[in-house]
């Protein structure tokens, strides 16, 4: 097979570098060679902030070269309109119901888009809109919402659902492992 | 899998350095390089510590190394400037455990003040750079940089990237092996670097320096692919490597792991089979530079940028202007008509209110090094200045006085954070403390280094009530200076603030304001968060101007004004907004919301 390209998008502060770790070492452990990159530093602070995650026979870059992603897992909605341009032609989009609003937008100074998954679905891309809180919610804990979301990219990839769990289990906080691995199994009924 | 395990760049570096015997490591944090500290402290053989500054990290190393331990610093890119005077005489000695100065690039300025190339130290103190490309590669040239470094006496640069030190790869895992220590044995003559024991060094750099291009002409460290009938041959480095690979140009390329010294009779020697050469490398031309000057006809900046990252795409397309790649690479434009999304402070971040005061007060101030440098971004642009850690404080008494001579006075304040004046604040500090400018310099300290992760300051012992290290007092630091004005407050008291502030930019004199809110983030601070009863607002936005991340204006059902609104789920409670809303629309919860 070739090489599956994932893009992780989000806000600073949104946990984008544990879905990017979990997503990796999932697929490291079922047996692929693997390439992660994500920017952390100042964007942290509430910024734009990306993860990627290769993985396939064998993986030179970090990033996903311009027109290949696969799949996007947007972990907000805006962020996830910011990198369309690595995205392939009807590539896989996993996008959180959420809208953190940005400063320009806090300070009326420009307008959160509307319709963002309307747009992203006439584009040609094959849209899974997912209220990752409310489910998170219902499963118990509203901080499962990133594990929410690897749920349902967990029934893209070519990774075992026990690949997942022990993955998940290896890099949560003990306390929580339990209510993330019904987080998990909600988001894929 | 067996002995293979998933690490980041920065992970690579410490697990190399403790297979290969190190001993003794410090640091100053900083992007891209934090984690290779962090990560180095699960290595209990290691004494791993994070300095005040990066001069006093590679000063301990020094030590370390000449008691003939192997030794580990590193910082990112602008850390080395501060270190540069101990490290460029250092530089002279023939080095006794081996040494190993790794610093983070940060092309792009991810989250730096400049772009500068690390590579030019090299050519600048006469010592090897290598340059992986990959984590495995990271792990494998620390364990050479170790080698070579005592092999040869010569401190090692090993030069990462942002990319290459946050990216993750598998990577090969292997035993420690102990390296001897042989102590501190006296030697004056190689330790002791004046004159004559200095002159004779300069001998000593220029030869080590030949027999590390000897080296490197003979290594296997560079590889070399051959492509049968290419006429072009590429010679690369670092991660630009692995993006080239991506291109699959029709081409030779050499991969150099050793940077400086090149291996120019072997690359000449190669040339000669090529029509064309290009150079691949990110930022300056600093390989194309020294093979032009030894005669080879290579090219690369022509073709690709000097600044920023290099990325598949881009040298897709600097590979098909030199007519290297046949196809024009089509290549899809970003999406500019959204809403950017700028770094913003944290909802109940202690610098808040004091931005929110001095934009009111239109004060000139000169900012500093940290999270309070988002005080130059909308909507506060408060400070006028960001040039260094530490250089808010001479700059502020340059501006009195330049003021001053032309007639010109106004009052001046400066922005200086606590882990910035234990950094290189203090000596500007004592500079101040005979200052009559009227100057007012407002001391952020919220207990931590929280920008670069939330690592301690010595100020953090103070706030944990001896539960942290040891503590030292600015206050008491800043009287032993003989300065009299201070005042220490607590900055969530917003008008008890604004007064203090606004009194003590009137006064002739320097002034010191101490504030003393710990960070939110790092600590962890959550209280009942605010809401805003829209009976009582009037939609005058006051709260808006605090600019909080909760907080927005929102169209409430029912209403023809659109009302403010707080996100219960990102409010921590700092009340700060509930202080500036004029009619009191802004209350605190009962309690917090699970
Ligand atoms: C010479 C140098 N070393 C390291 C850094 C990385 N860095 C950016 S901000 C900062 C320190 C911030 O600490 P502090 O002044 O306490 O401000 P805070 O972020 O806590 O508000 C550091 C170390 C740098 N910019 N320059
Ligand atoms: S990390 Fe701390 S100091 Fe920095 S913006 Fe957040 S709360 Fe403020
Ligand atoms: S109380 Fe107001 S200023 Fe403080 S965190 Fe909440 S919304 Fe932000
Ligand atoms: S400051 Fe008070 S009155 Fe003004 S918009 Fe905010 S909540 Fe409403």
């Amino acid at each position: 097979m070739g090489t599956t390209n994932i893009l992780i998008a989000g806000v600073g502060g949104q946990g984008l570098v544990l879905s990017t770790r979990i997503i990796s070492y999932a697929a490291f452990k079922e047996g692929f060679d693997i390439k992660s990159g994500d920017v952390i530093g100042l964007s942290q602070r509430g910024g734009t902030v990306w993860g990627s995650v290769r993985f396939g026979k064998e993986v030179h870059s970090p990033i996903i070269p311009n027109g290949e992603a696969d799949i996007l897992l947007g972990l907000e909605e805006l962020e996830s309109l910011r990198w369309l341009h690595l995205m392939r032609k009807n590539a896989h989009i996993i996008i959180n119901k959420q809208n953190i609003f940005p400063n320009r937008v806090l300070i009326e100074k420009e307008e959160y888009p509307k319709d963002i998954v309307a747009d992203l679905k006439s584009k040609g891309f094959q849209v899974d809109s997912v209220d990752a809180r409310e489910i998170a919610r219902t499963a118990g804990n509203v901080k499962t919402e990133n594990i929410v979301l690897l749920g349902r990219l967990s029934k893209l990839l070519p990774i075992k659902y026990e690949t997942w769990i022990e993955t998940i289990k290896e890099n949560v906080p003990a306390k929580t492992v339990d209510i993330n691995i019904i987080a998990f199994n909600k988001s894929r009924e | 899998m067996g002995n293979t395990e998933l690490m980041t760049g920065n992970e690579a570096v410490s697990r190399g350095f403790w297979e290969n015997g190190g001993i003794f490591a410090a640091s100053y944090p900083g992007s891209p390089t934090v984690e290779i500290l962090e990560s180095m402290k699960k290595y209990s053989e290691i004494e791993a510590r994070w300095a005040p500054n990066e001069k006093v990290a590679l000063e301990m190393s020094i030590g370390a190394s000449m008691a003939g331990g192997r030794t580990m610093v590193s910082m990112k890119h602008v850390g080395i400037n501060i270190a540069a005077d101990p490290f460029m005489t250092f530089t002279q000695i023939r080095t006794k455990g081996g040494f190993v100065l790794v610093i983070g690039d940060d092309p792009g300025l991810n989250s730096s003040q400049n772009e500068q190339d690390s590579r030019f130290w090299g050519k600048f103190a006469n010592i090897p750079v290598l340059e992986p490309s990959n984590p495995q590669e990271i792990k494998d040239y620390t364990k050479l940089a170790l080698n070579l470094s005592e092999e040869f006496g010569t401190p090692v640069l090993l030069k990462l990237t942002t990319t290459l030190c946050h990216g993750r790869a598998p990577v090969q895992l292997g035993e420690r092996t102990e390296a001897v220590v042989e102590g501190f044995v006296e030697d004056q003559g190689r330790f002791c670097m004046l004159p004559p024991y200095a002159n004779k060094q300069q001998y000593f750099m220029q030869e080590r320096i030949q027999k590390l291009r000897e080296y490197n002409n003979s290594t296997s460290i560079n590889a070399l692919t051959e492509k049968a009938d290419a006429d072009t041959l590429i010679i690369t480095s670092g991660v630009s490597y692995q993006y080239l690979l991506e291109t699959q140009p029709n081409a030779s390329i050499l991969k150099l792991a050793m940077v400086y010294p090149l291996p120019i009779e072997k690359i000449q020697e190669l040339s000669s089979k090529y029509k064309k050469i290009i150079v691949v490398e990110e930022l300056m031309p600093f390989i194309e530079e020294i093979l032009k000057a030894n005669g080879i006809k290579a090219e690369g900046k022509r073709f690709f940028p000097f600044t920023g990252e290099l990325t598949t795409e881009i040298i897709r397309k600097g590979l098909y202007e030199a007519g290297i790649l046949e196809e024009k690479p089509v290549i899809n434009e970003k999406n500019i008509q959204i809403p950017p999304r700028t770094p913003m402070l944290c909802a109940g971040c202690p610098h808040r209110p004091v931005f929110h005061i001095l934009k009111k007060a239109k004060a000139v101030v000169m900012g500093d090094i940290g999270c309070y440098s988002l005080g130059i971004l909308e909507p506060f642009e408060v400070l006028k200045t960001n040039i260094s850690m530490g250089a808010s404080l001479g700059m502020v008494q340059g501006v009195a006085s330049t003021l001053r001579k032309a007639g010109k006075s106004e009052p001046l304040v400066a922005m200086i954070g606590d882990g910035t004046f234990f950094h290189s604040g203090m000596t500007g500090m004592v500079e101040l403390s005979k200052t009559k400018d009227n100057i007012t310099v407002i001391v952020m300290d919220n207990r931590t280094t929280a920008m670069t992760g939330g690592q301690f300051t010595p100020t953090t012992g103070e706030y944990l009530e001896g539960k942290g290290d040891h503590t030292i007092s600015i206050k008491g630091i800043l009287e032993a200076f003989g300065i009299k004005d201070i005042t220490v407050l607590d900055q969530f008291k917003y008008k008890e603030t604004k007064e203090t502030m606004l009194a003590a930019m009137k006064r002739e004199g320097l002034s010191i304001i101490i504030t003393t809110r710990p960070c939110a983030l790092n600590f962890k601070i959550k209280e009942p968060y605010f809401y805003v009863d829209q009976e009582i607002c009037i939609s005058c936005r006051s709260c808006i101007g605090v600019n909080c991340p909760p907080i927005s204006m929102k169209q409430y059902e029912g209403k023809d004004k659109k009302n403010s609104y707080i996100n219960p789920d990102m409010c921590v409670g700092c009340s700060v907004c509930s202080q500036v809303c004029p009619v009191g629309a802004i209350k605190r919860s009962q309690k917090e919301e699970a």
